[in-house]
């Protein structure tokens, strides 16, 4: 039976998932855009990040562009997984009597 | 862990906006200084073309170099500052995506020459369309829905162009009716939905 998910369902953290979802699952999506994208701050977005990453829904890679240092975040498949649930079970409770 | 009814409903509303948000967002960075580009070559290359009618391949040849030079370094430009996405299918993706261009323009070269010879009007309408077509096939494989009302919005206007336009108009009708919807599309884009 799908449940909810604590780690997910905070707003700020469900609209990261909402976002990564959105990608192929190969896809890594800059960490400045999705900054920018959602309007967080640097912190807020990092704080998040940590959060989902300790629960393993999230990956985080950190690497270069000529010199500069670029984040890049994907979901994993676990991280699909219990989105997925999520939904479900968001909408089991809309449909339930 | 329990919500209501009501939280629910927002929690799914949130996931659906901030879903739809990306997809347009991803999708404008890209699309929009591309159409932006060609719009612009359209526009320039059709009323030089009105203007100077006997100047057209001079005109449309260049400016279709300078577009694709443009476009080269609009991929150029976001591959230095680093691509809002990373894929490691992107390069496989961007090979795909020349070669389908540049095969279909080695094409359009074949069918004109095999419906030799025929009016300047004719070609031109004939290119317009095929390359809507493209875009609208584009559209439908990458679930574009710009692209593919884009296409058969420029293609209504290719046809109402040749068809009914008096022919001494048709360039000022597509400079203004075909080109203006392609760069209008991509400021919309550039500035909404970024």
């Amino acid at each position: 039976m799908a449940k909810l998910d604590n780690i997910i369902h905070q707003p700020v953290r469900l609209q990261i998932m909402a976002s990564l979802i959105a990608l192929d699952p190969n896809e890594q999506v800059d960490f400045t855009y999705l900054k920018k994208m959602l309007k967080l701050t640097d912190g807020n977005l990092g704080a998040h990040l940590t959060k989902l990453e300790e629960a393993s829904y999230v990956k985080i890679e950190k690497t270069f562009v000529g010199r500069k240092p670029k984040t890049y975040i994907k979901t994993t498949g676990k991280g699909r997984d219990a989105f997925n649930e999520h939904i479900q079970a968001l909408k089991k409770i809309i449909t339930s009597v | 862990m329990n919500i209501s009814k009501e939280d629910a409903e927002q929690s799914l509303t949130l996931i659906q906006k901030t879903t739809k948000q990306t997809v347009k967002s991803l999708v404008a960075s890209y699309d929009s200084s591309i159409l932006i580009v060609w719009g612009t070559v359209w526009l320039i290359a059709f009323v030089g073309t009105h203007f100077f009618l006997k100047w057209v391949w001079l005109i449309w040849i260049s400016l279709c170099f300078a577009g694709s030079f443009a476009t080269f370094l609009v991929f150029y430009w976001k591959y230095r500052t680093g691509n809002p996405i990373k894929n490691p299918e992107a390069e496989n993706i961007g090979k795909k995506l020349f070669w389908f261009w540049a095969l279909l323009f080695i094409y359009i070269g074949i069918w004109i020459n095999i419906f030799s010879p025929i009016s300047g009007l004719r070609i031109n309408a004939f290119i317009c369309t095929v390359i809507m077509f493209a875009w609208i096939i584009s559209g439908i494989w990458s679930n574009s829905n710009h692209l593919i009302w884009l296409g058969l919005a420029v293609t209504a206007v290719t046809l109402i162009g040749f068809y009914i336009i008096p022919n001494s108009y048709y360039c000022l009708w597509m400079a203004s009716a075909g080109s203006m919807p392609i760069i209008g599309t991509g400021l919309y884009m550039s500035y909404r939905w970024r």
